[in-house]
């Protein structure tokens, strides 16, 4: 009893071990894939922007979103007057934000929508596709064939899908670069063009790092030296400035990591089934410990008391 | 040896009318969820995507349904033959558990007509596709582990009433066929539902890890996926004596004190690797402080390490595995363990910021208890029609 225990034991660990090394050893991410020198992107500039929120309403025209209230206007007149969100939602792709920095006080209007991530999570993460980084760097969305999981909802490091609580049939909501609507014929997203104060500029992203970087080195006096979105996640499309001495966290953009945040579920992912090798692998040792008990079984080596 | 038989006694007793009470008011939120939208009967929002149906009626669903592939894996690939009356309840509970997680799955998708699209647009860098695909399987690789149970009950006695009885014969050589088949082919079932069961098992523990930026420290670790793993290993034999005691007292059934006791003495050799893979990990990452740090998701992370560590210690000792009631009353602490360990990473770690705050509606409540009565009503009807439990 005790020697087939120990056996036991033994078999278990060599199997859960080559678990171990199937799933757990990759913690290291995969190499960062290089940006497409054709990818469009935004660039916010949060000292420029004055808050007038006419990006919202261009979004809103431009992709036929209902209103969104929230002083229960419908309810007291009768129909919504104002259009007032609070955060992105599956009626609302963009938003400006005040956010008021710790540090010096001072009030900075935000712009918030999809980042268009060079390496996006929701697209790593999304079981049948639906979503997927397009050629002109667009993260598109495909309602057809989404199932509802909202499980890019989880991975996106932003929380920028939206999904449409309120709906018998939901698809999920965001951000659509304006892809299909206006950029198939050649014009800039809707926000980029409505805005009256140049705070948010539509090109190519590899020219608008550019961009961003000459702004930062003419005058350093008003910009920090550093382009948010250039790095952070893996690169994102829409890029952001911001005023010296603020923590860009501090504007609802956290400090993620330069490396990709699918990075690590993808190489774990990735191991388990390359060739097929772990699972065929653990496979074939239950198999031989199941071989090796049937027979001994039939030589007589009677274990447990069985008599079948 | 025993043989298994079905119990035959009477279906409809107060207790299966309860169950059906259950079902009837989850039925009646599903209608609202389905025709109404998620917003009329659950209180998910943008930054919790995920409630209970997924923490619950599918992470815990699966984990729970652990009994199956290690009591098979005991008996089947290990030879312990001596535990063979535990089999055939652990591969049923295991089966109607997997169908559960895939109907609740169904109830959770948006889209639940596209639930198809998994098996036919692949995204292989998505965790949720090995998922799906390893428990569709193995509900299949389970569904076959349950044909012998029906041959046995049902070869050489089909007897359909009127018009039907010209299915007789076409039915009785569909039986033979499969009883033919299977005795010659189960073994490469038996190795194939434990090779899936570590694949998903596993996998679902890699799912969170998508989200580093959301989920707590103490649960965000490389090591999930083992972690996940070795849980669901440590909470199969728990759930299979968590049952048979159940069935024990519910069926007015003779006791198996000395054969649950006897098995059970492999859970503190699973507890223990899982504890100290779990301990290992925290103090290698350098998080363990923050366990103590007085934290909604602190505090959470020590109730689970109790839940774990206590039956480690107790069940250590032969006389407490003797002890019907301590037995039990050890088992439901690994399933609890296991079961906020769970909701930990999926609910309760994800630290969405203070303005952002979940808790499960009365309707999701409701489904989530209509699928567990809906469990038992199978289970139910499933020992009393077929053979299931030994004979006494």
């Amino acid at each position: 009893m005790d020697i087939s225990r120990r056996k036991f034991l033994q078999i278990g660990a060599v199997a859960s071990g080559s678990v171990v090394c199937a799933g757990v050893k990759p913690a290291s991410a995969r190499d960062l894939r290089e940006p497409n020198p054709e990818w469009l992107g935004m660039l916010n500039d949060t000292t420029r922007c004055i808050g007038c929120k006419a990006c919202q309403v261009a979004c809103k025209k431009e992709n036929k979103l209902p209103k969104e209230s929230t002083l229960n206007e419908a309810a007291n007149v009768g129909r919504d007057v104002y259009d007032a969100p609070r955060g992105l939602s599956d009626r609302t792709y963009t938003l400006i934000k005040m956010q008021q920095a710790k540090e010096g006080g001072k009030a900075t209007f935000v712009k918030t929508q999809c980042m268009h991530c060079s390496e996006p999570a929701c697209a790593s993460a999304c079981i049948v596709g639906a979503l997927k980084k397009q050629d002109n760097g667009a993260v598109a969305y495909d309602s057809k064939l989404c199932m509802g999981c909202r499980y890019c909802m989880v991975a996106c490091p932003f929380s920028v899908p939206q999904f449409e609580w309120q709906n018998a049939i939901p698809s999920i909501k965001k951000c659509t670069f304006c892809r299909e609507t206006r950029l198939k014929e050649g014009k800039p997203t809707a926000c980029s063009t409505a805005c009256p104060a140049g705070a948010i500029t539509f090109g190519k992203r590899t020219e608008l790092i550019k961009i961003a970087r000459q702004r930062i080195e003419e005058d350093p006096e008003r910009y920090q030296d550093h382009v948010y979105g250039e790095k952070e996640v893996g690169g994102t499309g829409v890029l952001y400035l911001a005023r010296p001495k603020m923590q860009f966290a501090s504007l609802g953009l956290p400090a993620f990591e330069y490396r990709t945040v699918a990075g690590l579920t993808e190489s774990i992912q990735h191991r388990i089934f390359q060739y097929f090798i772990p699972p065929v692998a653990v496979y074939s040792v239950l198999g031989g410990i199941m071989y090796y008990n049937q027979r001994r079984k039939k030589n007589g080596g009677e274990e447990g008391g069985s008599h079948e | 040896m025993n043989k298994a038989a079905p119990l035959n006694y009477n279906f409809f007793t107060p207790n299966v009318w309860l169950l059906i009470f259950f079902m009837g008011t989850g039925a009646i939120f599903a209608f609202f969820r389905f025709f109404y939208g998620f917003g009329s009967v659950t209180n998910l929002n943008a930054a919790y995507p995920f409630g209970i149906w997924i923490a619950f009626d599918v992470a815990c669903g699966v984990a729970l349904a652990a009994g199956g592939f290690t009591t098979a894996a005991i008996v089947e690939i290990f030879g312990r033959d001596k535990y063979h009356a535990l089999v055939r309840p652990a591969i049923l509970t295991a089966f109607i558990g997997y169908f559960l997680v895939g109907l609740a799955v169904f109830f959770d998708l948006g889209k639940y007509y596209n639930i198809w699209h998994a098996l036919v647009y692949w995204n292989g860098t998505s965790v949720l596709f090995e998922v799906a695909w390893c428990v569709m399987l193995y509900l299949t690789v389970l569904g076959i582990e349950n044909i012998p149970v029906v041959v046995e009950q049902f070869k050489g006695r089909v007897n359909l009433p009127g018009q039907l009885a010209s299915f007789n014969r076409p039915s009785e050589w569909l039986l033979g066929q499969a009883d033919n088949i299977l005795n010659r082919t189960m073994a490469f079932f038996v190795i194939a539902g434990v090779v899936l069961s570590f694949g998903h098992q596993s996998s679902l523990g890699t799912m969170m890890l998508i989200a580093p930026y959301k989920l707590h420290d103490l649960w965000y670790t490389p090591l999930s996926p083992l972690l996940f793993l070795t849980s669901a290993v440590s909470v199969g034999l728990p759930m299979v004596i968590f049952e048979a005691s159940l069935a024990t007292v519910l069926f007015k059934r003779e006791p198996e004190t000395e054969l649950l006791a006897d098995i059970a003495k492999y859970i503190p050799m699973f507890l223990g690797t899982y504890l100290l893979l779990r301990i290992g990990d925290l103090a290698y990452r350098g998080v363990l402080a923050q366990a103590f740090d007085g934290s909604v998701q602190g505090n959470s992370f020590l109730v689970e390490f109790a839940l774990f560590a206590v039956p480690y210690f107790m069940l250590k000792r032969r006389k407490i595995r003797r002890n019907a009631l301590k037995l039990f009353l050890c088992a439901l602490s690994v399933i609890l363990g296991v079961v906020l360990n769970r909701f930990n990473v999926f609910l309760i770690g994800m630290d969405m910021g203070p303005e952002f705050n979940y808790f499960p509606s009365v309707g999701e409540f409701a489904v989530t208890f209509a699928f567990l009565a809906f469990g038992v009503f199978i289970y139910r009807m499933a020992v009393n029609y077929l053979p299931i439990l030994e004979e006494q």
